[in-house]
């Protein structure tokens, strides 16, 4: 009760290391964050931030070699998954977390048809015969709002349009109702058109299930209408958390300063779009110090910002922020 | 791409073209460093051999004729690789051969690229009736099983006198594993140039006027060109191992020291318990083989671009 | 479905004709007049002759209808390959030389496949470990090694020294004992090169998104690698397997003459080292049309296993 209905994965601390020819990359470091159940948390950044690797660290996917989780806690409905098993681990993958990936287009295997992967989540997960499982495939496809399920579910990913075949990615995601749905960039892929109808259709599956869904995206607008909660990631760390509406009402860090001033908005005429100075940093390379400060217009001559990283703390209630600068931090 | 923050210039990353970084991340491997000295050991030899029978050097490790021993000696300390049927140094008859194989191997190669790049990229380039026409010569070509092929041009070609040229010998070997071996590199490239042809930069080309030719040879041969490099450091084994069993066939400089020759020699040598001219071509060629292969390999994953780090 | 075949047994055509094309420029054209050479040294004039009309070689190259260019093409269509430089026909030569020829390859086919496939997948299990290293550098090292050296070296071993197996083929002898020993040898040099391929593919097949998607849903490793990586891999490795079926009729060239088995392979070795256009025209023929016919068998499969290709 209480605190733990709330918050259904706390990530705290968790770092992910890349051991490549070139060097150690460090791609996720000491990333902590909280989602609560039946909420959207968003977590946001430039490619290359290292958003995937902490969704597939979660899952604890991420390929080794060359990736490797070296530290942290990923406590999900009160058990850290880090000290579970493989076989537990594999228990909980699909049923109770479950994964939708970028390309909907690879990410299906191209010599099955739709049902089979479908049915092939809900035997693995259920105890269902054949035929049952067939007709909860045809319901869940149905459920993503896929017409005529009784035929598509005989049909090949090939067959099918990009936004169908999120659509059959999600149906084998939700299947099992799972707690948490990790969706990696769900709609980038996607044409304008169909990416609202995709957000709407998992916005309408969360209140269906009370279920949680971990939104990465680089698209503030996307964040703006769906998220409840958002992180802000920077060079392999977070560098600003809040709820969704004070991040947009009040962002304390440079960086998320910089990425809503750098939205087009419809009113402005004829001017230059605004960029945030410079390129994204190089995991095999940080700067020192903050990893942000040779970009950032407060921090770049700022001794301290060169020298010493910040940590990430709560400037008011629920508002995080890793910023020397930041109003209201103080070290 | 600069931008002036207070007093401070932020510049872009510079970058880096595929040859570049390609290189770069292969020198990091440090076992594919190690298997291109071998093979640039293997060359140097190779020229040394050259440049001593240019010049009539007379160096010990050169003179395969001469007789350093008694039939048949067995590897010792005087006689590091033993001796052969002759007296001849088994050693020096394997640095020869490294001569005749590596010869044999580069002028089939320059055979097959020079035939087979240009078909590949006018195939590839002009399509329509010429892709055709060469799709249709070299699917003839490679229906045959590769070995029959080259048996088939080396039988044929043997003591014939072609365009008033009289061949003999080695040549027959190169021009029959080279007539035999383009069709390969020429798909490559073939493919390579398709995929390549409508993409923008040649159609900004074809928009400020380049010629084809131009196109061909500024825009798309460098692109595609590290795929020959690694197709020809690969290839150069298989022409390697393609003289050895063409010296068992028969064909080749019976009078001069090849590595297929030894191990051919080997046949008969056996039953005597003479193992160490065939020992001794198995090795060297093994090391050359190995070498080129790792290194081939670590080429090609070096200049992958879809590793690419910047 | 059938009007894809038919259209390309239609494509086969022109493939098949320009086959005959080369092996008639080889032989007839390159090759030169060979009646001197069937004569023999003190050959009169008339014996000369006299050949040569019997090989239809005082007919005009091209220009008509009874030319030797037709009749080149004219004798492949009914397979009529003619006699050989001992005056067998060449078919009878053929039709005694595919046994043997198979009960060494067809072995070493299924062999090879098997053991290359299996340990293909094995090593996918381990990948990125030094087992799946070690086993790489085995492949690389075994393809380093020239083929001949295996021969004699398994050869002068099992054969001749320690006795397992016996040197050469004697008629008396059974199939095992002497397919036995070359099959050995040529499934151990096959295994190189093919599990290097085979591997490839698989950790190709591992680096996809829907295996990255299956994982997630929670599979383990090994139903990955057995339902979802393998028949996608199917597609590469059919290819491979068919394609190869073809060269099972030639026999191995090499073994046969090393172990004197007495196949097509012995065939045509003996066939080049005494000039004997007519068996190598025929071989080469043949195996072209094999060729061609396993290239379309590999088509019509990759339809059957890939639901993407359309046969239109």
């Amino acid at each position: 009760m209480g605190e733990n209905n709330e918050i259904l994965l706390s990530v705290k601390g968790l770092s992910t290391h890349f051991y490549t020819e070139q060097g150690k990359a460090k791609a996720v470091q000491q990333v902590g964050f909280s989602i609560k159940k039946g909420k959207t948390f968003a977590l946001v950044g430039e490619s290359g931030c290292g958003k995937s690797v902490t969704a597939l660290s979660i899952m604890k996917l991420v390929p080794y070699p060359p990736g490797k989780i070296v530290s942290g806690e990923i406590i999900f409905r009160g058990k850290d998954l880090r000290s579970l098993s493989g076989k537990q681990m594999r228990q909980i993958r699909g049923d109770r977390i479950a994964m939708i990936f970028q390309e909907p287009m690879t990410s299906l295997n191209p010599v099955f048809t739709v049902g089979n992967q479908i049915i092939e989540v809900l035997k693995l997960h259920q105890k269902k015969t054949s035929a049952q499982a067939r007709a909860d495939a045809i319901e869940v496809l149905d459920k993503v709002g896929i017409a005529d399920p009784a035929q598509r579910v005989d049909e090949y990913p090939h067959q099918m349009s990009g936004g169908m075949r999120q659509r059959v990615m999600i149906a084998m995601a939700v299947s099992c109702e799972p707690d948490l749905l990790i969706a990696d960039e769900p709609t980038t892929a996607l044409d304008v058109t169909i990416q609202a109808q995709i957000l709407d259709l998992m916005d309408g599956l969360q209140k269906q299930n009370n279920m949680s869904i971990f939104l990465i995206t680089h698209d503030l607008g996307v964040v703006a209408e769906r998220a409840d909660d958002v992180a802000v990631m920077y060079a392999s760390g977070i560098v600003e958390t809040a709820d969704a509406k004070t991040l947009f009402a009040e962002p304390l860090h440079p960086y998320t300063q910089g990425l809503l001033k750098s939205l087009p908005s419809l009113g402005f005429k004829g001017q230059r779009l605004n960029t945030i100075a410079g390129s994204v940093a190089n995991p095999l390379d940080f700067p020192k110090g903050c990893k942000f400060h040779p970009r950032c217009p407060l921090g770049i001559t700022d001794r301290r910002c060169q020298s010493k990283e910040p940590e990430l703390k709560e400037v008011s209630d629920g508002h995080f922020v890793a910023c020397f600068k930041a109003a209201g931090y103080e070290e | 791409m600069t931008d002036v923050v207070k007093d401070k210039k932020i510049v872009a990353v510079k970058g880096t073209s595929l040859w570049k970084d390609g290189l770069r991340r292969l020198k990091h491997r440090k076992f594919a460093m190690v298997c291109l000295v071998i093979i640039l050991a293997y060359f140097a030899v190779t020229a040394f051999v050259y440049v001593a029978e240019f010049f009539n050097w007379q160096i010990r490790a050169v003179m395969w004729t001469e007789e350093v021993g008694p039939s048949y000696q067995p590897p010792d300390v005087k006689y590091v690789f033993g001796t052969d049927i002759f007296g001849q140094s088994v050693l020096r008859k394997t640095i020869y051969g490294a001569k005749t194989s590596i010869t044999v191997a580069l002028c089939a190669s320059l055979i097959s690229i020079l035939i087979g790049v240009p078909l590949g990229a006018i195939a590839g380039y002009f399509r329509g009736v010429v892709d055709e026409i060469i799709v249709w010569i070299y699917s003839t070509l490679s229906s045959i099983p590769y070995i029959l092929l080259i048996l088939a041009f080396a039988v044929v070609l043997r003591d014939r006198t072609l365009f008033g040229f009289r061949l003999t010998g080695m040549v027959t070997v190169y021009l029959a594993i080279g007539l035999t071996s383009w069709v390969g590199i020429c798909r490559l490239i073939r493919g390579e140039i398709i995929k390549h042809k409508d993409r923008e930069y040649v159609l900004a080309a074809r928009s400020y006027g380049s010629s084809n030719a131009r196109i061909i040879f500024k825009q798309l041969l460098p692109n595609v060109f590290h795929l020959v490099i690694i197709d020809f450091s690969l290839r150069f084994v298989s022409f390697i191992h393609a003289e050895v069993i063409l010296s068992f066939l028969g064909l080749g400089e019976a009078d001069k020291p090849s590595w297929g020759a030894m191990i051919n020699d080997a046949r008969i040598e056996l039953a005597r318990g003479v193992w160490w001219q065939m020992a001794a071509a198995t090795v060297a060629i093994f090391f050359i083989s190995l070498a080129l292969n790792i290194f081939g390999d670590a080429l090609r994953d070096s200049l992958d671009p879809k590793l690419r780090m910047q | 479905m059938t009007a894809y075949i038919i259209r390309r047994l239609f494509y086969t055509v022109p493939i098949v004709a320009g086959v005959l094309l080369l092996t008639f420029v080889l032989f007839n054209l390159v090759g030169g007049d060979i009646s001197l050479e069937i004569a023999g040294k003190n050959a009169t004039q008339e014996t000369i002759d006299e050949i040569r009309h019997e090989y239809g070689l005082d007919k005009p190259l091209f220009l008509s209808l009874d030319s030797q260019f037709v009749n080149h093409f004219k004798n492949a269509l009914v397979f009529d390959f003619g006699r050989a430089r001992d005056r067998e026909p060449v078919i009878d030569k053929i039709k005694r030389g595919i046994a043997p020829s198979l009960s060494i390859t067809v072995p070493m086919f299924f062999g090879v496949v098997f053991i290359s496939v299996s340990l293909a997948l094995l090593v996918a299990f381990v990948r990125g470990s030094a087992w799946d290293s070690l086993t790489l550098f085995i492949c690389v090292a075994g393809m380093s090694i020239p083929y001949l050296s295996f021969i004699l070296f398994g050869q002068y071993f099992f054969a001749y020294k320690w006795g397992f197996f016996p040197i050469y083929y004697t008629p008396g002898l059974s199939l095992y004992e002497y397919a036995a020993l070359p099959v050995l040898i040529g499934i151990v040099t096959g295994i190189g090169s093919n599990l290097r391929f085979y591997r490839t593919v698989m950790l190709d097949e591992m680096k996809s998104d829907y295996v990255r998607t299956a994982f997630a849903k929670g599979l383990s490793t090994r139903k990955v690698l057995f339902k979802h990586v393998l028949k996608n891999a199917m597609i590469p490795i059919i290819t491979r397997v068919v394609l190869a079926i073809p060269y099972l009729f030639l026999g191995s060239l090499l073994l046969e003459r090393f172990f004197g088995i007495p196949g097509l392979g012995y065939l045509m070795i003996e066939a080049i080292g005494s000039r004997d256009y007519f068996i190598i025209n025929a071989m080469t023929y043949i195996s072209a049309i094999l060729f061609v016919l396993f290239n379309l068998t590999t088509d019509i499969c990759y339809a059957l296993v890939d639901p993407r290709v359309s046969l239109d």
